[in-house]
């Protein structure tokens, strides 16, 4: 059905639109209906996309009817129609967590603004999955960056700015070495559209080989730092853990995101397995990725602020996703689609769940947390199945990352691969159990604490408990979802 | 080698500006001499994308009277996607200028190097 094919389109407009609307409306609590309402409308669109990608397998939206070479177009396989619905959803949830609390971290007059950044920010996110145009991405990559700048010195303290300073620079540096590769690219083969880019350079690689190398090298660094690749990720502690609860669920969960996905898209859809099979890249991603996952988890064994230890943790897992790419083969690959999923979900609930920890008891340290569990049981219990599916307990999706990336590993015939990614899943082990185990337990920990006292209104923890149920849903349902992202992997 | 540089020297001199711009905005603590260092970056690019697009002897494609042919004018799209480059820039730059002026009340300095800490972290 060719009007359905615009619904992806109609999404990005849809939150564009709504995103300028609410700074002119007066009450707080018609912006937060508003806004709950769009993210709504925006997931059930995405999901039809995606039930529309499951019947046809692939279809194109072509915009204002120019067709691809020249016209800029929305190309929508199984793995963007799975982002998608995952951007959405994790959007959703955190908009409807923040509608109860988010006045009570930010001031009262910037409440409306930070709906029009999360909205601005998921359209942006959006666009960069879905689009094929290089340079439309670019410009998306840059509207994320403000937003996601924005979404976190709308605190306004001095750690806030700090640290939006540290994400803008980094994230310019970035956007300057993609936008230099985008001009390498289009210097040689006179095209932005990426399948049309994609078959010139497959013919005219012989003579072009460094200019290839070169532009190679500037969007995997480029797009590494804003997605918080192992060495080029020091903004991101400081970013995701000074930033309010709901932006930092959604900087971890989503934002970094979406620049792998465009960096696997221009890896694999663009460059194609040809041309990256006669370079060091895939192992430099692979090398990458690897020290990640074991020093994320190092540097979030040491920290004593629990925002900044799960903040590390997520360069420890994006580690993960930077693995399956550098593997190189068609089970990495989507391993590190699914491990996206998997990432996204688990760890917007783990940051939702310790913001509602800061929120409740004004305590930032891992030593104060001691016995949280009968203050707040079910917020705990949601952290508690959060951290399960990072150290990777059977059937939570973290598990079915960790051993489909094992297999793969295997598949790519270098054994001593497997002990990296055990010790990486015992590092994890080492910080978040004692937090779990200090909760629950120990009866010096539980002296004096009155059971529930701290905790939230039932009503207030529905969003996490859905965020939870999705994250059991990913994990159980492993199967189907792994076959669907295969089917659309590039031919090898 | 020579012969390299005469006829490719627009496009040494961006990526020589492209260094320069990279290299301040990374490497100095000045917040000001680092959005300075974004400016040259970004356009160098734009500087870069500009050569691809020009041909020598050919017109802007502007029809002015009679057409003349295809061979006649230069590609309009690297001009055009620059329009909206620089458009970005201009957003970037004003964003992180504003960000200079909260930080400059927050911390009474614009020396990136006074403020962070040194955790190693």
């Amino acid at each position: 059905m060719q009007g359905l094919h615009l619904t992806s389109l109609l999404s990005i407009l849809i939150l564009m639109i709504t995103a300028f609307i609410m700074p002119v409306i007066k009450q707080r609590q018609l912006v937060t209906k508003i806004s709950l309402a769009t993210m709504g409308v925006v997931l059930v669109m995405l999901a039809l996309v995606a039930v529309d990608v499951a019947r046809v397998e692939h279809y194109t939206a072509t915009i204002g009817h120019y067709d691809a070479p020249f016209g800029i177009t929305f190309d929508i396989g199984p793995i963007e129609a799975v982002v998608g619905v995952l951007f959405a959803f994790v959007s959703t949830m955190v908009v409807w967590y923040a509608s109860f609390g988010i006045h009570k971290e930010i001031k009262e007059n910037r409440v409306k603004l930070f709906y029009t950044l999360i909205h601005l920010l998921l359209a942006s996110l959006l666009g960069i999955v879905f689009t094929s145009d290089l340079f439309n991405s670019f410009v998306f990559i840059e509207v994320s960056t403000l937003a996601a700048c924005g979404l976190i010195a709308i605190k306004d303290k001095p750690e806030n700015i700090k640290a939006t300073m540290k994400y803008l620079i980094l994230s310019s540096l970035g956007s300057g070495l993609v936008l230099m590769g985008i001009a390498y690219l289009y210097s040689m083969t006179g095209h932005l559209n990426m399948r049309a880019i994609h078959e010139t350079l497959q013919v005219s690689v012989a003579g072009n080989e460094r200019a290839i190398l070169v532009s190679l090298t500037m969007f995997t660094i480029g797009l590494g730092i804003k997605a918080a690749m192992f060495p080029l990720h020091i903004w991101l502690p400081d970013a995701h853990a000074s930033a309010p609860g709901p932006s930092s669920a959604i900087l971890s969960g989503i934002v970094i995101k979406a620049p792998v996905v465009l960096l696997f898209k221009v890896l694999f859809m663009v460059y194609g397995h040809e041309i990256l099979k006669d370079t060091v890249i895939l192992n430099l991603i692979l090398i990458f990725g690897a020290t990640g996952m074991i020093m994320g988890s190092l540097f979030a064994r040491v920290q004593t602020d629990l925002k900044r230890m799960v903040a590390y943790s997520s360069v420890a897992q994006m580690g993960y996703i930077f693995f399956g790419f550098g593997l190189g083969n068609a089970m990495g690959m989507t391993i590190a689609i699914y491990h996206i999923l998997a990432h996204g979900l688990t760890k917007s609930c783990l940051f939702l769940s310790v913001s509602s920890f800061i929120e409740q008891t004004g305590q930032r340290d891992i030593d104060n947390m001691r016995g949280i569990g009968r203050e707040m049981p079910i917020t705990l219990a949601i952290f508690s199945l959060g951290g399960l599916s990072m150290v990777g307990i059977p059937m939570l999706p973290g598990f079915v990352s960790k051993w489909n990336l094992a297999l793969a590993a295997i598949d790519y015939g270098q054994i001593f691969l497997l002990l990296i990614i055990l010790a990486s899943s015992l590092l994890n082990v080492s910080y978040y159990f004692p937090i779990i185990i200090n909760g629950y337990f120990g009866n010096a920990n539980l002296e004096g604490k009155i059971y529930k006292s701290k905790m939230k209104p039932v009503r207030e923890l529905v969003p996490l408990i859905l965020l939870s149920i999705m994250m059991v849903i990913v994990g159980f349902g492993s199967g189907p979802i792994l076959d669907w992202i295969a089917s659309a992997m590039p031919s090898l | 080698m020579i012969s390299f540089i005469t006829s490719h020297y627009f496009q040494i001199g961006t990526v020589i500006l492209f260094g320069v711009g990279f290299m301040t905005l990374l490497l100095n603590n000045n917040l000001i001499r680092k959005i300075i260092g974004l400016n040259i970056m970004d356009t160098s690019i734009f500087l870069f994308f500009i050569t691809i697009g020009y041909t020598g002897g050919r017109e802007a494609p502007i029809i002015n009277g009679a057409f003349k042919g295809i061979d006649a004018y230069v590609t309009p799209i690297p001009t055009g996607l620059m329009l909206t480059g620089i458009v970005v820039a201009v957003s970037t730059t004003a964003f992180a200028l504003a960000l200079t002026i909260l930080f400059y009340e927050r911390f009474g300095t614009i020396d990136l190097s006074e403020v962070m800490d040194s955790r190693g972290d």
